[in-house]
């Protein structure tokens, strides 16, 4: 069972049993990571702001680092007008990262290696950018699935292609991430399993491999998080500057 | 109680482990989806609101204050550049006027000094002209005073060479009247 790539899959409850209208919300091993994750990014903002040095230290450098990279992002992709939506881009790519990179501490679990953690995020970007999309531009909102320059005859093929396109955006998002995170650390465990069964005759293959997938794990990590936030930027883009 | 909350617990677990081993990914099981986004809802609601009323304002609170502390170091150095040019100016226009000054300073006293030497040079000559002038009006009155003299001298010569050859005394203002007469045809001969 321990050598099953997938147990590290698994959630389980700890502690009482939550019930509610007979819907099981009980604390569990993922609920407890997404914790642990929240509590490492409090205390790593919390040295990060600690002091306020005109000259940063070690901590507060790398805060500052941290908004100025999501901050270029965000003007880079979607303009000025998604300057209230920061904390909330922020959030979300300090959080899916934080969670990628406790994901690499061996025997943890994986937040986002779950496609309904990553399917939730998804549907309440899709949805809040839609509804952001409305509230903005009204029914002009629907310009969105009519790019401009495109001949009449081929107008009713392309829009069907953009509304699809347009749906499977929250699939696509989420799926990204989870993928991601799920066969990345299959393989992990995988290999790792091979070292054990082969021994230490060839077992040194199988962990030369795990080393540096390791390596492209924690890259895979922060890229994840780096793809889930712009693509966020650039659904609230279309959502706030409609191009078409 | 706590004996048995802990062993049903426990036995849940490994059931758990046990059935979702059973159905290969345990993404697919939904047996926990709701705990997950009901957790994943309080959790990430939770660091939102953190990182939106305390940490973002605080970062961005700490860059302004660089930023603003940078233009003013940056605006700080401007004024005390301008003002060293300023300086620099100033001191460079003094050694001008100074240098004008010394090159007056300087003419002023060489044309004193070509004055003085100019008056000087007057003065002697005009001393050597009166010194000439005199010397010459004496050298005429030595002449003319000469000249008596002779005629004194010729005179009494004249007497004397008489008085030795005839023997007797002749009429002084004779003689004088003679030797003037010849003195008077000297000169008229010269």
């Amino acid at each position: 069972m321990a050598t099953n790539p997938m147990h590290q899959f698994n959630v389980y409850k700890i502690g009482p049993e939550i019930k509610i209208n007979g819907i099981d919300l009980s604390f569990t091993n993922a609920s407890l990571f997404m914790l642990i994750s929240a509590i490492s990014i409090s205390i790593f903002l919390l040295l990060g702001t600690k002091d306020k040095k005109i000259i940063p230290g070690k901590f507060q450098l790398l805060s500052e680092i941290l908004y100025n990279f999501i901050s270029k992002m965000i003007s880079d992709t979607a303009g000025k007008k998604a300057k209230p939506y920061f904390p909330f881009i922020f959030s979300l790519f300090i959080f899916v990262l934080f969670c990628n990179m406790v994901g690499m501490l061996p025997y943890s679990f994986t937040v986002t290696s779950h496609i309904i953690v990553t399917l939730a995020f998804a549907m309440f970007i899709f949805i809040g950018v839609t509804i952001l999309g409305f509230v903005i531009h009204g029914f002009k909102y629907l310009k969105i699935f009519v790019p401009s320059g495109v001949p009449v005859v081929l107008l009713p093929i392309i829009m069907i292609i953009e509304i699809i396109s347009y749906l499977s955006r929250p699939v696509s998002l989420s799926v990204r991430l989870f993928a991601n995170m799920m066969a990345g650390h299959t393989m992990l465990k995988v290999f790792g399993g091979f070292v054990i069964s082969l021994g230490l005759v060839a077992g040194w293959l199988p962990l030369t491999f795990s080393v540096a997938l390791t390596g492209l794990e924690i890259l895979v990590a922060f890229l994840q998080a780096y793809v889930f936030a712009i693509l966020t930027c650039i659904y609230l883009n279309d959502a706030l500057n409609l191009h078409h | 109680m706590i004996k048995i909350i802990s062993l049903t617990t426990s036995l849940l677990l490994t059931l758990n482990t046990v059935f979702a081993a059973e159905a290969g990914m345990p993404q697919l099981d939904p047996t926990y989806w709701a705990s997950q986004v009901f957790w994943l809802t309080i959790i990430f609601s939770a660091i939102y609101f953190l990182i939106a009323k305390i940490f973002v304002p605080k970062i961005k609170v700490n860059i302004d204050a660089r930023e603003s502390q940078i233009r003013k170091d940056i605006d700080e150095a401007n004024s005390l550049k301008e003002e060293a040019d300023k300086k620099l100016q100033k001191y460079n226009s003094l050694i001008d006027e100074a240098k004008l000054e010394a090159r007056k300073i300087l003419s002023e006293g060489r044309k004193k000094i070509n004055e003085d030497i100019q008056a000087k040079k007057d003065q002697i000559e005009k001393d050597i002209q009166k010194e000439t002038f005199g010397a010459t009006k004496e050298i005429e009155k030595f002449k003319i005073n000469s000249l008596n003299k002779v005629n004194v001298i010729s005179e009494e010569i004249i007497s004397e060479i008489i008085q030795d050859i005839f023997k007797e005394d002749l009429n002084k203002s004779s003689i004088k009247a003679t030797v003037s007469e010849v003195m008077k045809e000297r000169k008229n001969q010269i």
